[in-house]
């Protein structure tokens, strides 16, 4: 045993631990995230159930597995549960998710196993994916056509076919409302924005207001044109709709405008399973969120998340990059170089919700209150700059994540052989020159490791954001096709707030769970995919500038 | 004993202590350097004769590094460094106030220890100097490019690989470079500080015979730890011990016929 201790073996063994172990929490953490999240794109077979009740009575229950779980009988017995005929000291029972959000109490339902008579999956059942209320699970009977039934030997493909027709109209009349008159309802706001500001400044005479007036005039008849196909395109897509019948046994009829998609799971073989589960995943990515972030993608989150960290590395890298050539090349080295440099340090242990209260206090409310006064008075009393956005968030965050960019350059700076200074130096180059020339194209590596460093810590802040930028639900994203294109001054979604808010803030928990984790597992996809990219990058400039190798 | 057979390709001794104007690329007069507290350097005052090689010899730590930097001030880097006293170039101190450090830095180049390209191609690391001042005309630089290749004897080695890495060089091919950068700017002097000490012998000798060629262009300076090297390149030698300037001849006399105890004790190898 001693000779073990002596041999080294155990610190071998202590070493190569730690590391398993941190590696098997960060595979664990990634599988679990990747499989739930995922898993909810995957499509399910849908059940019948038919279950009876104590008292004889039975009823047929439609809809997903979501969970099952087993109960002490105990514990169901005392919240009034009786089973007659059942004596195990356990009971399994099953949540299912029925949908029909408008026609049941509640979705979601659970199902005791011992009292489920009947349990088939017929593949003439339909998930019906609606843009409100959820998804509807029935059996699919006719198709109605302004109200009149239409007689058809091919039920699915004239449902495929009408479906195709109601999500084009709609998707055209989305296109008319958010470039055609977003843009126009943009324009009247900076019209109206001008005419204020002219009259500010005293300088609004009557040539001015009959301009402005005669193209507000334009704006509105353009509207009112735009208005009209908007309504025709709407009316089109309410010709159709869909007669399902539900669980309760009663047919339902589903304006097809509301449809966005039918599939028959129990009817998919295993590839058109995989290739709906990739669809589902595209759309995930794509689409804006619904019905209170519970349902559709999260386009504007992710947008917002990469938009803003992209912002914030803009703005960080050049000043922490400068400030730490001046502490390594121009500050002098004594005690108050020292100082500074522990107080940079520190910086990064400051919590981040303090920077959070910091950038509300001084970003927003001095520096933009300020800034609203001097540029926009216009708009006032609602603030353009003086409320929380993406600006600021981006520039709360810089300075949180200013120290690593800071420490990481300097220790590149200081890695950098004197030799190569001095050969600079000693062809005439003055001290900056060598610096522009020589020292920073060197540092660049270790520049770049700090900006790794910054995102990896800046993509995944929420704390500080909820203070000075991030929303529930942004109807804009921050870069549009109206003049100056890119908007600073608005708010934005983030994935990281997107998790918190949709699995603790969300009218129904239960239906938007597999939804944080798969925005959990997005989030972490998009943090490591800017990291890889920054990595990449920096390894391209480690191989051009690899110092001496002697 | 060391056997030093100096060679025959050196010139003709001359008059250190009477040199003429025209004849002289440097003067140090009277060059005291303290390094905060501690004195380095003692009282220095020599002529360094132009077109002809220099070496400066003595112990580890004898000052001999310290004064080669002196001479293009690279020992203003050291924040600690005091330097008194004078060191001429072309009636001019150029310890004085109003002169510009990096135009006399294109007069006097340098050359270090261990190679020091650096990251980019060869030919950028030729052209260094002539970007710094300006100089982006590509048939200029090309012409620079080659004249200081072969300069320094590396032209027919690399000319087909002029934009690959430095790196990719030997080090002996590596010192010949940073001896081409340095001559690209066409300085007056040379200065070599153990310019071969980090290389082997057949690269030694390639450089040893380089130095040979460069006196017919530029003075040289040269500081080695290697008594042979002195008096196979050199055509005058200074010794130094602790700071001082024990003597100072052309390599001949100084290696046969030293005046001074100490020299000889350290040519004989009893020391140092």
């Amino acid at each position: 045993m001693r000779n073990w201790f002596k041999s080294g073996a155990p610190w071998i063994w202590l070493t190569a631990g730690s590391v398993s172990i941190s590696l098997i929490a960060v595979l664990g953490v990634m599988a679990m995230i990747a499989w739930r999240g995922l898993s909810f794109f995957w499509p399910a077979a849908i059940h019948e159930f038919e279950v009876r009740a104590n008292d004889g009575s039975s009823q047929v229950i439609i809809g997903e597995i979501y969970d099952t779980e087993e109960v002490p009988m105990q514990r169901l017995r005392e919240s009034g549960v009786v089973l007659d005929g059942y004596d195990e000291e356990t009971l399994t029972r099953v949540l299912l998710k029925v949908g029909n959000r408008e026609y049941v109490p509640l979705d979601f339902m659970w199902v005791m196993q011992p009292q489920i008579v009947r349990d088939e999956t017929p593949v003439e059942l339909a998930v019906v994916e609606r843009s409100k209320d959820g998804n509807f699970y029935g059996y699919p009977l006719h198709l109605l056509e302004n109200g009149v039934v239409v007689q058809s030997n091919d039920l699915r493909a004239d449902l495929q076919q009408r479906i195709e027709r109601a999500v084009a109209l709609n998707e055209q009349a989305k296109d008319l409302q958010q470039s055609d008159i977003g843009a126009i309802n943009y324009q009247l706001n900076r019209l109206r924005l001008e005419r204020r500001s002219l009259e500010l400044k005293e300088a609004l005479s009557e040539g001015e207001i009959a301009r402005i007036e005669a193209a507000e005039q334009q704006l509105r008849d353009d509207y009112k044109l735009l208005e009209q196909r908007l309504f025709a395109y709407r009316d089109e897509a309410n010709r159709d709709a869909l007669v399902v019948r539900d669980m309760r046994g009663l047919e339902v009829t589903l304006p097809m405008y509301r449809i966005l998609d039918v599939t028959f799971p129990n009817d998919m073989g295993l590839f058109s399973k995989i290739g709906h589960f990739f669809k589902q995943i595209g759309k995930f990515v794509t689409e804006d969120p619904r019905e209170a972030n519970t349902e559709g993608g999260v386009f504007p989150a992710i947008f917002g998340t990469v938009f803003m960290v992209l912002l914030m590395s803009v703005l960080v890298t050049p000043f922490g990059v400068i400030a730490a050539i001046y502490l390594h090349e121009y500050a002098g080295k004594n005690a108050i170089t020292r100082i500074i440099r522990i107080a940079v340090i520190n910086l990064a242990g400051v919590p981040s919700i303090v920077y959070g209260v910091f950038g509300l206090g001084f970003f927003v409310y001095m520096v933009g209150g300020t800034l609203d006064q001097i540029f926009y008075p216009e708009g006032l009393p609602s603030p353009t700059f003086g409320t929380p956005g993406v600006m600021w968030s981006a520039i709360t965050l810089a300075i949180l994540t200013l120290p690593v960019v800071i420490v990481s350059t300097e220790e590149g700076l200081s890695r950098i052989p004197s030799t190569l200074r001095e050969g600079s130096l000693a062809l005439g180059a003055t001290k900056a020159e060598t610096l522009w020339r020589i020292i920073l194209p060197m540092a660049s590596p270790a520049i770049m490791t700090g900006l790794i460093l910054a995102v990896a810590r800046a993509a995944g802040e929420v704390a500080p954001l909820m203070l000075v930028g991030v929303v529930k639900s942004a109807p804009m994203l921050p870069v549009d096709g109206n003049f100056p294109y890119f908007h600073l001054d608005r708010k934005f979604m983030h994935l990281g707030f997107h998790i918190y808010d949709v699995g603790f803030q969300s009218p129904n928990v239960e239906a938007a769970r597999p939804l944080v984790y798969a925005t959990s597992f997005l989030l972490v996809t998009v943090i490591v995919g800017l990291n890889l990219t920054a990595i990449g990058v920096r390894n391209h400039l480690r191989e051009k500038y690899r110092s001496l190798e002697h | 004993m060391i056997s030093v057979t100096p060679s025959n390709l050196q010139a003709e001794a001359l008059d250190l202590a009477h040199l003429s104007a025209e004849q002289t690329a440097l003067e140090i007069r009277g060059l005291n350097l303290h390094y905060g507290s501690a004195q380095a350097l003692y009282d220095i005052s020599m002529k360094i004769p132009t077109n002809r090689v220099t070496a400066f010899i003595g112990p580890s730590g004898c000052g001999k590094s310290t004064l080669l930097r002196c001479i293009n001030r690279m020992n203003d880097l050291v924040e600690i460094c005091k330097v008194s006293g004078e060191i001429v170039l072309h009636d001019k101190n150029i310890y004085d106030k109003d002169v510009d450090v990096a135009a006399l830095r294109r007069q006097v180049g340098m050359v270090f220890q261990r190679p020091n390209p650096f990251p980019k191609s060869i030919y950028e690391n030729v052209v260094y100097g002539m970007r710094l001042q300006g100089v982006n005309d590509r048939r200029t630089l090309d012409e620079v490019v080659e004249r200081s290749l072969k300069g320094a004897a590396l032209w027919d080695e690399v000319k087909d690989r002029l934009n690959a890495s430095a790196f990719g060089l030997s080090g002996g091919q590596q010192q010949r470079l940073v001896i081409a950068r340095a001559i690209a700017i066409e300085p007056e002097v040379l200065l070599l500080d153990e310019p071969t000490s980090a290389l082997d012998p057949i690269s030694t000798l390639t450089i040893e015979e380089l130095i040979t060629e460069l006196k017919n262009k530029y003075t040289v300076v040269i500081v080695t730890h290697n008594m042979q090297q002195a008096a196979r390149v050199s055509d005058q030698t200074a010794f130094m011990y602790m700071g001082k300037l024990i003597e100072y001849a052309d390599t001949n006399t100084l290696f046969t016929t030293p005046e001074q105890k100490q020299t000889e004790d350290y040519i004989t190898g009893r020391y140092g």
